[in-house]
């Protein structure tokens, strides 16, 4: 290959790298997630990253910041805890990874400077790169099997990302034609005789006929002029020929356990390969996949072997360290970045059921990250008149936001170690500066009044069949509260009406007053009041009500009502 | 003696010492606690769906038949959430088949031979007072407590079948115990503030100041809960606070200092 084209795509790739990288990490200092960093300036945060970075070396927290590059970058501690055969699936393709890069790519600036002896041709390192290679094919397709395994099986599965697939053809493409070179090179009688001329001396097929007779026995290169079996006299020659010319380099090229058993088939085709320059080419196709890899590494998945680590580092340096505001606007950007989309979270997220009941995937944390991600950068929902398909996907991700329950496990589990309690706060803060509330507070912003008139307006198809007899079975059935009798009991022992003295408390009716309208039919008019939603669910009016009615079960039921039905009118008048 | 120890949300992340006091007084008393891969108890989701919210909850369930263990929670919420489901799912024929199905698909199965404990009454009723109070090492004299019952343990008394709903006396009884005072004040069944903590913030908050005084004023020197919920909307409504302040002390963390454990063990 030529040095100046190798040398130019190299620093294109190199170049294109840096760039890419800068434009990404500049997400960091550029997005503000969170009501407490809206005023923290470029400035602010470049400082605090210098004293981060000052602090994290020349500090007690370098100790930190060491343990946790070697527990929680090198060794994925997080991951082992969270998920043991995705961690063995990632070690392979990490230990093979870097394997092959340092020994194999950067064999000239490292291996070379740290053993004198060595050859590409020679054990350990004929042996080595063949077990890195495979290490990667094995966890590549750990890799698929999982993530196969996990979209058959899992409703909401962490969203397909073109940078996944990016990722996996191009390390398959490089690791298939550096095999595929590998063997080829070895069945090549092209090479054997370009190394003949170099280091016998001569290519002239006559004069090298017992070393060709010795390399087509020992080392399988096929030789389509070769008469067979070759004469055990010939062998004896052309051993003498290699010990005094070869041997120093080579070891026997069945070290290569991967590539030897692919030259095999190649066999019969050496020829073809060789007229159509098959060695040149596929050096090329894997080196020129290489720098591919390397140009465009910071938009496939390759970027978390960058990002995850500074995340991890970041995360690992400050354990419980409460943060300057920059420090926190620096480290939730980096969260949406570092973010992996393994979806472990997922798996163990606490409200996962209700995902899957209300078809919600924006419960999970991987697609909340998402989410947050795009309202960050006003994607969520576009200024201007946003489509009904945006608005509803608004609306869908603020129930995902307010439907958790801060349990924390996702943080816990994070293999990347996100903060991502501090992320859904900040998160669900932005979209209430969206005007994407939670329904206690978007229901009570509308007065039950307007509620009911929005919903006498609707074509919501009552008349085919009545869903709430399903969902509010209570509120449906007329003998469930029909039987009371106003008798106040339940207003009198309500600790939220009793402590509502202020009538902008958010009270505005009594529950008695809740079920009288029930009794009157209107349903409608009781699921907008900001009652319902003010209700303590203390279950003191149920406890005492003399008529046995299950008072607060009926307010919980307009709830769930009115999320389905004054959601549905929502969407159309408050944004039209 | 096992059970399936229910954490819920907020234990684990805001209030550990809770979990490590549960587990530090059961070990004591011999009671083995094992952790399944339970979901949230359905108690958010219900104001966003009722089958929603039965679903999550059975899923707790069956996970823990599954195991063949009954479940003990330290969480007077998700005691009483998961209690309702079982009444829902018992009352409701049509409800049941549509959970039982949605649980088939991962493999799960609605039993309903489950039985939801909280902590105070396994401790009074299946334990004994008795016996607690034998084993008491340290005993709190002197100490004036205020139990702080929660709601969802009390109520819907049918429901929860925890003690009676007007006139409970389960907490005192443990807290006697223990040596320390348990005082009459009349707040004392009244909700912590905390289901509005989210939807109406400043009613919330006069909720929790209201019984926080009236416990002061009956001479309390500490407020003793058996909800995560209640302790932390204590301590959260005092911590940005100059008014007067009770001390806040989970019951199993009381029970564990008249045990004689240590109190570093019970997450003090």
């Amino acid at each position: 290959m030529s040095h100046t084209l190798f040398h130019a795509a190299l620093d294109a790739s190199l170049l294109l790298c840096a760039l890419g990288l800068l434009w990404r990490m500049s997400t960091w200092y550029r997005l503000r997630i969170g009501p407490d960093v809206q005023d923290v300036t470029l400035v602010h945060r470049l400082r605090a990253l210098l004293r981060g970075l000052a602090a994290a070396l020349f500090t007690r927290r370098a100790f930190h910041v060491g343990a946790a590059l070697l527990l929680d970058v090198l060794l994925q501690r997080r991951l082992y805890r969270s998920d043991k055969s995705r961690w063995l699936t990632h070690l392979l393709i990490f230990v093979g990874f870097m394997g092959l890069l340092l020994m194999h790519a950067l064999a000239a600036v490292v291996t070379l400077k740290l053993f004198t002896g060595y050859e590409s041709t020679r054990n350990p390192y004929l042996f080595l790169r063949n077990l890195f290679g495979a290490m990667v094919v094995v966890g590549l397709a750990f890799f698929l099997f999982g993530l196969r395994h996990r979209r058959r099986h899992t409703r909401h599965a962490p969203a397909r990302r073109p940078r996944d697939a990016a990722f996996v053809v191009l390390l398959g493409f490089v690791l298939a034609t550096g095999f595929l070179l590998e063997a080829d090179k070895i069945v090549s009688p092209q090479v054997f005789y370009r190394m003949a001329k170099e280091f016998n001396g001569s290519a002239d097929p006559a004069e090298l006929k017992p070393l060709r007779a010795f390399w087509a026995s020992e080392f399988g290169v096929a030789f389509d002029d070769l008469t067979v079996p070759i004469a055990p006299d010939l062998l004896r020659q052309g051993r003498a020929m290699h010990e005094a010319d070869c041997e120093t380099c080579h070891a026997g090229a069945a070290s290569a356990f991967v590539s030897y058993p692919v030259s095999r088939v190649l066999a019969p085709l050496a020829r073809v390969l060789d007229a159509g320059q098959a060695p040149t080419w596929l050096l090329y196709l894997h080196v020129f996949a290489c720098f591919i890899g390397l140009a465009t590494l910071p938009f496939t998945r390759f970027y978390h072997a960058f990002a995850a680590p500074i995340s991890l580092l970041v995360n690992g340096a400050g354990p419980g360290r409460a943060l300057s505001s920059a420090g926190r606007a620096v480290r939730r950007a980096l969260a949406l970045d570092a973010c992996v989309g393994c979806g472990i979270c997922d798996a163990h997220c606490s409200v996962a059921p209700l995902a899957r009941h209300l078809d919600n995937r924006y419960l999970l944390p991987s697609h909340k990250l998402i989410a947050t991600g795009e309202l960050t950068r006003g994607r969520l929902l576009p200024s201007g008149h946003p489509t009904d398909g945006a608005r509803d996907a608004a609306w869908r991700a603020a129930e995902g936001a307010f439907g958790c329950t801060d349990c924390g496990r996702c943080t816990s589990v994070c293999p990347v170690g996100l903060d991502l309690d501090d992320l859904w706060q900040s998160g669900r803060a932005d979209l209430a500066r969206a005007g994407l509330t939670a329904p206690a507070q978007w229901v009570r912003a509308r007065p039950a009044l307007a509620w009911a008139e929005l919903l006498q307006s609707d074509s919501w198809p009552r008349s085919f069949f009545d869903p709430d007899a399903r969902d509010a079975p209570l509120s449906a059935d007329r003998s469930s509260f029909s039987r009371c009798v106003q008798c106040q009991t339940c207003t009198n022992v309500c600790p939220v009406v009793a402590h509502s003295t202020d009538p902008g408390s958010g009270v505005d009716l009594t529950p008695q007053k809740v079920m009288n309208l029930l009794r009157l039919g209107l349903r409608d008019l009781a699921m907008g009041s900001s009652m319902v939603w003010s209700c303590a669910t203390c279950y003191q009016c149920q406890e005492h009500c003399p008529q046995g009615i299950r008072v607060a079960d009926i307010m919980l039921e307009l709830r769930t009502l009115a999320v389905q039905r004054l959601g549905t009118v929502r969407s159309q008048k408050e944004f039209s | 003696m096992k059970y399936a120890l229910f954490l819920g949300c907020k234990i684990p992340s805001r209030l550990p010492a809770y979990a490590a006091s549960t587990r530090a007084v059961f070990q004591h008393l011999g009671v083995t606690l094992l952790d399944l891969d339970f979901n949230c108890c359905g108690y958010p989701a219900r104001s966003v769906s009722r089958d929603g919210f039965v679903l999550a909850a059975a899923r707790n369930l069956a996970l823990a038949g599954q195991a063949g263990l009954n479940v003990l929670t330290p969480c007077a919420c998700c005691f009483g959430t998961l209690r309702h489901a079982i009444a829902l799912l018992d009352e409701d024929a049509a409800l049941r088949a549509r959970i039982t199905q949605a649980l088939a698909a991962e493999g799960l199965a609605w039993s309903g031979a489950i039985e939801v404990e909280h902590v105070l009454p396994v401790l009074a009723r299946v334990i004994g007072v008795d016996a607690l109070a034998a084993g008491v090492r340290a005993p709190r004299t002197g100490l004036r407590v205020a139990a702080q019952y929660g709601c969802h343990t009390l109520r819907p008394s049918n429901m929860a079948r925890f003690d009676n709903p007007l006139a409970p006396t389960i907490f005192e009884d443990l807290i006697s115990l223990t040596g320390a005072t348990p005082i009459d004040w009349p707040r004392r069944l009244d909700c912590c503030g905390d289901p509005l903590h989210d939807a109406n913030a400043p009613l919330s908050e006069t909720m929790t100041r209201a019984k926080i005084a009236d416990a002061l004023a009956s001479g309390a020197e500490v407020m003793c809960t058996a909800c995560p919920h209640c302790h932390l909307r204590f301590d959260g409504v005092q911590s940005d606070t100059a008014d007067a302040s009770i001390r806040t002390l989970l019951y199993t963390q009381l029970l564990g200092l008249a045990l004689g454990l240590p109190a570093k063990s019970l997450g003090l």
